[in-house]
């Protein structure tokens, strides 16, 4: 690729936009908005990008599928229904700290699954600290298990976590790819991942709790607030879930699904719609259609060439070699910085890879392994995480980022270790 | 009009600035009363402590977390728990919420509105110099408000 006036705009454009969204210093969302409009600007200017690429290149498959599944979250918020499961699993645990912890990271990796991971432990985590108060436990041991055990589960399904919906509907994958090729190795990462949280907690583990009786004066049903409506919601997510299943044979997108599954949810139930407008996460939705027509200009004016150009040497060399490679690059990048920039940034550089002989759907599956797992090493890498670190700053117990480092690193280091060792096992499947 | 100086009380408990927490739990202890309210060198108010901010010391974290907690029926290892008493060697000022407080020739539905709009039980009385004069408590104003309805 020659370097030419429009790369060079557009690339530098782009890098100070990426600069300012990991500085923090503004919204990434306010960042995203402002790029996208100089990036059209500029593409008007020095004639690499128009108003029709820029609407052309936003992906609306990812944001309908985000703000359909976001619409059917925000039904079922209110109704008191993830409150119940963890004041329901509270209970079964008896008051063992060890069953406790297995069961609320259970639920709400499972729950990760299939809804918004941020919106389960925003829901789930001030029901832990509320139980492990009333057992006399330390909460911290709870609280970091659930964003960690969370943000693993949804790695698992097409619809458990932002990342694996771009790169599902860049790659053409369905909800049953990720049932087969993610699920049974994220399993595998669950598992071990939660046998080194126990094992690094086990001194908070083995004490036993001064009033496990407690745990005797929660009444589940009381916490579940609005069954009727909780029940029409879950009804409705999971007739979506069986027709995310149905993608491929009645060829539909994800996106169609989950949006008709919300019209459905929305006329079942007929909510006060300004109250539940407020409940999206539309600085989400614009952030992420900001960075496409971004990223749209800087395809269009060439930059990405030269990354593209690199994947296809590496993979040259060797395809696993390759895939290892991005794996753990994206991985440890998504662990400093928001992973949703740096996936829709290598989006269309694995789109536009010309592999001889093969499809680059390995590539595929170690962006989603990488962008998934990178993210529970710091307390600044995934949402989940800054969410539950910002509850704990409201306790007494505030949990730092050195807590977080001591814990968080050593099982994200051991999960991508755990997901190399099982991608090279499976790597034939994946092309 | 009805002003406020001829229904507070005027022997008003309060407590310097520099006290600390121990200092001021001892006053609600021995007078049996729920705001003090913190004066300088020349008795100006310049803050207010509630018994409910200090008893707040004690109760647990999830209570500012959860939305409602009618499902739980006991507090269990909460019952048992006492603060770190180190906490009570602190400052007041880490407690105190800013001064709120009313004049002597204010009416009583100034001062009805300004316990309502501030969320307190007892709002101290000031002088034109802001030292504190009085103190009335929301059942003060109350009961003369309706007094006054129904003479």
């Amino acid at each position: 690729m020659t370097l030419t006036l429009s790369s060079a705009v557009s690339a530098l454009l782009f890098a100070i936009c990426l600069a300012l969204i990991f500085s923090e210093k503004v919204h990434r969302t306010i960042v995203a908005v402002f790029g996208a409009v100089l990036m059209v600007a500029f593409g008007l200017m020095f004639g690499f990008y128009n108003e029709e690429q820029a609407v052309a290149s936003v992906d609306f498959n990812t944001l309908g599928l985000l703000f359909g599944m976001m619409l059917l979250v925000a039904m079922l918020e209110p109704t008191g229904f993830f409150e119940f499961l963890a004041v329901w699993v509270g209970k079964k645990s008896k008051g063992r700290a060890a069953s406790l912890l297995f069961l609320l990271s259970l639920v709400t990796s499972l729950v990760s699954m299939f809804l918004d991971n941020v919106t389960t432990v925003v829901l789930i985590a001030p029901v832990t600290i509320l139980i492990c108060e009333i057992l006399g436990f330390s909460p911290q041991p709870f609280l970091i298990s659930e964003a960690i055990l969370s943000n693993i589960g949804g790695i698992s399904t097409l619809v458990g976590d932002p990342p694996n919906v771009l790169i599902a509907s860049a790659a053409g994958f369905t909800f049953v790819d990720f049932i087969i090729h993610s699920l049974p190795l994220i399993i595998f990462v669950w598992l071990s991942a939660f046998a080194m949280l126990s094992w690094m907690f086990r001194g908070d583990l083995r004490q036993p709790s001064p009033n496990a009786e407690a745990i005797q004066s929660l009444n589940p049903q009381e916490a579940y607030t609005d069954q009727p409506t909780s029940r029409k919601v879950i009804a409705v997510i999971v007739l979506a879930i069986v027709f995310f299943f149905l993608e491929e044979l009645l060829k539909i997108r994800p996106a169609l699904v989950a949006l008709a599954a919300a019209s459905l949810a929305l006329m079942w139930i007929r909510p006060n719609i300004s109250d539940l407008l407020k409940r999206i996460q539309w600085e989400i939705l614009l952030f992420f259609a900001g960075l496409f027509v971004m990223i749209g200009g800087i395809q269009q004016a060439g930059v990405l060439d030269i990354f593209t150009n690199l994947i296809v040497q590496l993979v040259s060399l060797s395809p696993a070699l390759a895939g290892l490679i991005l794996l753990w690059s994206v991985a440890l990048l998504s662990a400093i910085v928001d992973n949703i920039p740096i996936t829709i940034t290598l989006i269309p550089i694995i789109q536009h890879l010309i592999l001889p002989g093969s499809n680059p759907s390995f590539l595929w599956w170690a962006l989603v392994f990488g962008a998934g797992l990178g993210g529970n090493g710091t307390i600044i890498g995934s949402t989940a995480n800054v969410v539950v670190v910002g509850l704990s700053e409201r306790t007494r117990l505030p949990i730092t980022s050195q807590t977080w480092s001591k814990r968080g690193l050593p099982v994200m280091l051991l999960s991508l270790v755990v997901i190399s060792i099982l991608y090279l096992l499976v790597f034939q499947s994946f092309s | 009009m009805l002003h406020i100086s001829r229904w507070m009380k005027k022997e008003v408990i309060s407590i310097p600035v520099n006290s600390s927490i121990r200092q001021a739990i001892q006053l609600f202890l021995d007078h049996h009363i729920g705001t003090l309210p913190v004066v300088d060198e020349s008795n100006h108010l310049v803050g207010i402590l509630r018994l409910q901010d200090v008893i707040d010391l004690g109760m647990p974290d999830f209570i500012h977390l959860v939305t409602d907690f009618d499902f739980l029926h006991g507090f269990g290892a909460v019952e048992n728990q006492r603060p770190d008493p180190a906490i009570f060697e602190k400052d007041i000022k880490e407690l105190m919420i800013e001064a709120v407080s009313v004049h002597e020739d204010a009416g009583l539905f100034r001062t009805a509105a300004l316990l309502h709009k501030h969320a307190l039980r007892d709002l101290p009385v000031v002088d034109n110099e802001g030292r504190l004069v009085g103190i009335a408590s929301h059942v003060d104003v109350g009961v003369a408000l309706l007094s006054f309805w129904i003479s």
